[in-house]
């Protein structure tokens, strides 16, 4: 076999994901310059993305397939994204001002029989709105009182203030706040992530990802507690975050 | 997509709706049990709801298939210390021309890969389900490993001819 037909059989597995990062990258680079070697990944990746169907989940068991997930995943979710779920839905059964409108209704229609008004689906269209401004204005609550918080923290005069690169890292009691305010946007598909590393422990552990907003800010509570964190570190990662920092950290910074 | 972003819950709701079982399917065949399944699931669809920039355009199931596998993958490397580092990404397809196919459902798909010859087929589930490397796939069925590759490239192959006819651009 010569190296080219090697080369496409490693766009194939590529394709599939099964490459280690290194030939990974060296397949990537390659494709920038073979024509090909783009076609055939062209062919292949659809055939490889169509495998994650052959594991879709169906409710009818004698299909082969796995089970779906318990309904209360679905709750669990909706309850994280919209919290007060419940103030939606205690709205929503309220049906007299939908008759009355609906009376309203057929007596425009008869007095005008020129529009077809359809105020029932305003009425619902409303009370989808008001919903979900409800269900903006709780959320806006509480990231307006983490933010306080936060605000508080950032500037208390006894907090811990670090220059680091870009930024500095603030502590206030068991809070640490990574704060940049000229941190260059990340490659595309990366992302900041931030480490620490707790008293005894010998390695770094993965913490937040971040994306500074389009000004270089950021700022990042570091999640858990903090008074045991003696080094707090920032690297680049691939989006949705590493286990193990996979290149070399913006900064280390180290509490003394 | 466009709903999600602009903060709709009951267009990210019908997103679940349309998605959960893919999402799952795909954690709970790569990790074996339930309850980490639903943790990637959460994980994926929280992940879409705070971050719906991520997705730019092209095939939707695709991408949220790539989420689900690389947190799956997350967690069978924090499982276990015998898996050789993957790409953190599936194939970076920003250069390329994105193709998906168009009209494709699980019982469609199963039957293509039923259909591939068992030497085939197996590589190409350890990779995907499997989250390992060619290498890690020939050492662990004994094959070598450009009988591996060839092997995988020949069943994609296959696997593409048989869901022929519904590719988009």
């Amino acid at each position: 076999m010569n190296s080219h037909e090697s080369m496409l059989e490693s766009v194939a597995v590529y394709a599939l994901g099964s490459l280690s990062p290194q030939e990974a990258q060296a397949v990537r680079s390659h494709l920038k310059t073979c024509e090909e070697c783009r076609r055939e990944y062209r062919d292949l990746a659809p055939a490889a993305e169509a495998l994650g169907y052959s594991a879709e989940a169906c409710e009818d068991a004698r299909s082969g397939a796995i089970a779906p997930p318990s309904p209360l995943l679905k709750k669990r979710i909706m309850a994280q994204i919209r919290p007060n779920v419940g103030e939606i839905r205690a709205v929503r059964p309220i049906v007299w001002p939908a008759y009355a409108v609906a009376a309203a209704c057929v007596v425009l229609a008869l007095v005008t029989s020129i529009f077809n008004i359809s105020l029932n689906e305003e009425i619902h269209a409303s009370q989808s709105t008001i919903a979900q401004l409800n269900a903006n204005k709780t959320q806006l609550a509480r990231q307006l009182a983490i933010q306080r918080l936060e605000m508080a923290d950032l500037v208390a005069p006894d907090s811990q203030r670090y220059p680091v690169e870009n930024g500095q890292v603030v502590k206030h009691g068991s809070r640490i706040y990574i704060a940049m305010d000229a941190l260059p946007a990340p490659p595309k598909g990366k992302v900041y992530q931030a480490w620490t590393l707790h008293a005894g422990a010998t390695q770094m552990s993965p913490s937040v990802t971040f994306v500074p907003n389009s000004g270089g800010v950021a700022v990042v509570p570091l999640p858990g507690n903090g008074s045991a964190v003696v080094a707090v570190a920032v690297s680049v990662e691939p989006d949705g975050g590493s286990k193990q920092p996979t290149s070399k950290p913006t900064f280390v910074l180290k509490f003394t | 997509m466009a709903r999600v972003r602009r903060r709709d819950a009951s267009a990210f709701e019908a997103l679940y709706d349309a998605y959960h079982r893919l999402v799952y399917g795909v954690a709970l065949r790569m990790l074996g049990d339930a309850a980490s399944a639903e943790d990637v699931t959460q994980a994926v669809f929280l992940k879409i709801w705070s971050s719906p920039e991520l997705f730019e355009s092209g095939n939707f199931a695709g991408w949220v298939v790539r989420i689900a596998r690389n947190r799956a993958l997350d967690l069978l490397r924090s499982k276990s210390r015998n898996y050789d580092e993957l790409s953190d990404t599936l194939p970076d397809t920003d250069q390329l021309e994105e193709r998906a196919f168009a009209t494709l459902d699980a019982a469609r798909v199963r039957n293509a890969l039923a259909a591939l010859p068992a030497d085939q087929r197996e590589p190409i589930e350890m990779g995907f389900f499997g989250g390992i490397t060619y290498e890690e796939i020939s050492r662990r069925s004994g094959v070598p490993l450009g009988t591996v590759k060839t092997r995988i490239r020949s069943g994609l192959r296959r696997l593409r001819s048989a869901l022929e006819g519904t590719v988009t651009v």
